[in-house]
C-alpha cells in the first residue's frame, strides 16, 4: 500500500485531479484572477499532500517527467510569436523600445526593492524573471541557480497584481488605446495578463501576446548575461 | 500532432547542443524557441502538425506549472524572513513597471504619429 502512495501513479492521479478541480473552480468563478488554475491547482495539491502526510520532494520527483514538458512548451511559444509578427509593422519602433527598456525596468525594479528590504542572494536570483512567462522563467532560473518555486511564485503574484490594478492605473494615466493597454499588460504580467487582455478586446489580446513573447525572449537573453556580471 | 511534437523536441535538443558547444548562458529551450522562430520565418507558414502540437502544449501550461508552484507551500522556515522583501518587490515592482511602460509607450506612440 505505502509504496503505491509514494509512486508516480499516485502523483499523476493527484495532479490530474487537482487540474480538473482547478479548471472547474476557474470556469465557475467566471475566470476570477485569484482562482487562475495554476494558483488553485497548486493549492489543491499542497492541501492533499499535507492531509495525506506526503513529502513534497518525493511527489516532485515522481512528477518530474511532466515538468520536463516545459522544455518543448517553451519552444512552442515561437509559433504564436511568429503569428503576431505582422502587428509589429506599423508600430515597430515604439514597441521594440518599450519592450527593451520595460523588461530591464521590470527586473531591476523588483531587484532594487527586494535588496532594500534585505532579501538574500537566492531570493534576488529568483526575482529577476518575475515579468516573463513561467516556462521561460523556470528554465532561466534553473540555469542561474535560483529557487524554482520562488521564481514561479513571483511570476504568478506579478500576474495577479498586474490584472487587478491595470484598469485603475491606466484610467488615472488616461491610456485607453487597446493596443497600448494590451502591450503594457503583456509586458508586465505575461500570460495571466494576456488572458485578461483578451477579455477586453481581440486587439488588446494580440498586442498582449506579442509583448509576452518579446519580453520573454528578450529577458531570457538579457538576464543570464547580466547575472554573470552583477550577481 | 506527434510530428509537430517531434519538431519541438528536435529544436530543443538542437538548442541544448548549441548551448553546450558554445557554452552560452542561455537555456537550451530558449535557443530552441529562437531556432524554431527563424525556421518559421524562412519557411513562411506554420505546418498543420506543428500548429496543433504547439497549441495543445500551450493549453496544458497550467497543468505543467501546478507541481512546481505547489512548492511555495513547502519552502520551510529558511524562507520565512524573505516574505516581506518578496511581497514588496513583486507588488511595488509590478505597479511601477505598469506606470513606467504606460507613460513610455504613450510618449513614443504620440511622437511616432506626428512624424
Amino acid at each position: 500500500m505505502s509504496e503505491l502512495m509514494h509512486g508516480p501513479l499516485f502523483a499523476i492521479t493527484l495532479t490530474l485531479l487537482a487540474y480538473q478541480g482547478a479548471m472547474f473552480l476557474y470556469t465557475r468563478s467566471a475566470r476570477a484572477a485569484m482562482l487562475h488554475p495554476t494558483i488553485s491547482g497548486a493549492t489543491l495539491i499542497a492541501l492533499a499532500l499535507m492531509l495525506l502526510q506526503q513529502d513534497y520532494y518525493t511527489y516532485y520527483q515522481n512528477i518530474n517527467w511532466l515538468t520536463f514538458l516545459l522544455g518543448p512548451a517553451t519552444v512552442a511559444l515561437a509559433v504564436p510569436l511568429y503569428r503576431q509578427l505582422h502587428l509589429l509593422r506599423n508600430m515597430a519602433g515604439p514597441l521594440l523600445i518599450t519592450v527593451t527598456v520595460g523588461a530591464i525596468f521590470a527586473s531591476a525594479s523588483a531587484l532594487i526593492i527586494a535588496w532594500l528590504f534585505g532579501a538574500n542572494h537566492d531570493t534576488l536570483l529568483s526575482l529577476t524573471t518575475k515579468s516573463i512567462t513561467t516556462p521561460i522563467a523556470i528554465t532561466v532560473t534553473q540555469d542561474l541557480g535560483g529557487i524554482t518555486t520562488i521564481a514561479v511564485a513571483s511570476v504568478i503574484l506579478t500576474g495577479v497584481v498586474g490584472i487587478t490594478t491595470i484598469s485603475w492605473l491606466f484610467n488615472k494615466l488616461d491610456i485607453q488605446d487597446d493596443r497600448l493597454w494590451g502591450f503594457c499588460l503583456g509586458l508586465a504580467a505575461h500570460a495571466i495578463g494576456t488572458s485578461r487582455a483578451f477579455e477586453r478586446s481581440a486587439v488588446a489580446g494580440a498586442f498582449s501576446s506579442l509583448a509576452l513573447c518579446l519580453t520573454g525572449a528578450f529577458t531570457a537573453i538579457f538576464v543570464p548575461f547580466a547575472a554573470r556580471w552583477f550577481l | 500532432m506527434l510530428a509537430g511534437f517531434l519538431t519541438l523536441i528536435g529544436c530543443q535538443l538542437l538548442g541544448e547542443f548549441i548551448q553546450r558547444a558554445l557554452d552560452l548562458p542561455l537555456p537550451g529551450p530558449v535557443i530552441g524557441m529562437l531556432l524554431l522562430f527563424v525556421g518559421l520565418c524562412i519557411h513562411g507558414n506554420v505546418p498543420k502538425d506543428l500548429e496543433t502540437g504547439s497549441q495543445r502544449l500551450i493549453e496544458l501550461l497550467p497543468l505543467l506549472l501546478m507541481a512546481p508552484a505547489a512548492g511555495v507551500f513547502f519552502l520551510g522556515a529558511g524562507f520565512a524572513n524573505q516574505w516581506p522583501a518578496f511581497i514588496a518587490a513583486v507588488t511595488l515592482g509590478t505597479l511601477s513597471t505598469l506606470v513606467f511602460c504606460g507613460l513610455l509607450i504613450r510618449f513614443l506612440h504620440n511622437r511616432n504619429k506626428r512624424t
